[in-house]
């Protein structure tokens, strides 16, 4: 075998087994960011606590329905769903109203949701960035909001 | 990283901002160094989730974009070298990257929305990689797979991996970044295999850079 070139053997699996989350929590993934619910109810999708649904993807539960800024989605029966007089909200019946892809590992109670593509459209279709959320190596939060006013460059690099 | 932060040195303007982000599910064990080599300035990014490419649609590095005061997009998908990189003799001589994409967006940031190098909203607007469905779901599935592998179900991870590089055939980044982890690492022969199955399946991982000399 040719001589390892741009391989890191010491990084291969670096981590420890340990568990995801607490027993009887989910785990969704979004954007970077990664959110234990310790509350779930019971079912084929991912309902959670409409409490819980501004954390995980800034849409606002309103009397017209889930809105982020000005875009709102009317509920639906499949969406906010009764269960032992608890109300859910299914965030997986959401994401197929939204065209948001995901891709759920039910064994491990981990959910991860593409980027909803209506938050998209302004850069498709009129080349406006994208809204993303990064921490630099300081530690300081970088928002594309953040950057109005100069201009930046962007540039992706890898270490491989 | 040196170079870049030679070039932020010279623009020297304080309505300039680079962000240099590393797409490195190593994290800063693997970034971290290199970055620190270079003494940067500019603002550093580990990002071992791969957010500013999947943010952008990028498919494989160095890539960028160019984005004004009014957060418009003006260049994006361009192979972002800044210089002509060559290794070995006769033959064996390769030679990649580009002297003009430096001088143009010193241009750019010098004279703004009248610089020759900034493109229109619909060209950009063409140049931003249409991504499907299923390439969208592929960014979903690498973090899944990269949250597996930060707890050590390394089965997992790479069940996710091989799912996120099926779903986008077209990131490079995909590929190589799970090639780190492999005994031959992300430049071995299985790359090479893999880079020539993409060339022949006609695949692109950069717009054509689109600068003069």
């Amino acid at each position: 075998m040719a001589e390892a070139f741009m391989a890191y053997p010491e990084l291969r699996n670096p981590f420890d087994a340990k568990p995801i989350h607490p027993e009887g929590s989910a785990t969704v993934l979004y954007q970077g960011k990664s959110i234990t619910l310790s509350s779930v109810g019971q079912g084929d999708g991912l309902l959670i606590d409409p409490s819980d649904l501004t954390q995980i993807n800034g849409f606002v539960l309103k009397a017209q329905g889930a809105c982020f800024e000005d875009l709102c989605i009317p509920m639906t029966d499949d969406v906010l769903i009764e269960q032992d007089g608890k109300q859910w909200f299914s965030l997986t019946a959401f994401a197929a109203l939204l065209g948001q892809p995901f891709v759920a590992d039910h064994e491990a109670g981990v959910w991860s949701f593409a980027e909803i593509p209506a938050k998209r459209e302004n850069m498709m279709l009129n080349a406006q960035a994208p809204d993303f959320e990064v921490t630099d190596r300081k530690g300081s939060v970088i928002r594309m909001a953040d950057l109005k006013g100069k201009k930046a460059l962007i540039v992706t690099w890898s270490s491989w | 990283m040196p170079v870049w932060q030679r070039i932020y040195e010279e623009i020297n303007d304080p309505n300039f901002v680079l962000i240099c982000a590393a797409e490195d599910t190593g994290g800063e064990a693997a970034a971290g160094p290199i970055f620190d080599a270079a003494n940067p300035t500019y603002i550093q990014v580990v990002d071992e989730n791969h957010l500013i490419s999947s943010a952008f649609n990028f498919v494989n590095v160095p890539s960028a974009a160019w984005i004004d005061e009014t957060g418009r997009i003006v260049r994006i998908d361009e192979g972002t070298y800044s210089m002509i990189h060559s290794f070995g003799e006769g033959e064996q001589a390769i030679s990649f990257g580009t002297d003009v994409y430096e001088p143009a967006l010193k241009d750019w940031v010098a004279k703004g929305a009248d610089s020759e190098h900034v493109q229109s909203p619909e060209t950009v607007a063409n140049n931003i990689r249409q991504h499907s469905s299923d390439q969208q779901k592929a960014d979903a599935a690498f973090r899944l797979g990269n949250l597996f592998r930060m707890h050590g179900q390394e089965a997992k991870a790479d069940e996710y991996w091989a799912m996120a590089r099926a779903l986008n055939p077209d990131s490079v980044n995909f590929i190589r970044q799970n090639l780190t982890l492999t005994e031959e690492g992300s430049a071995g022969e299985t790359f090479r295999e893999m880079m020539g199955e993409y060339i022949s399946a006609g695949r692109d991982y950069y717009r054509p850079l689109d600068i003069k000399a």
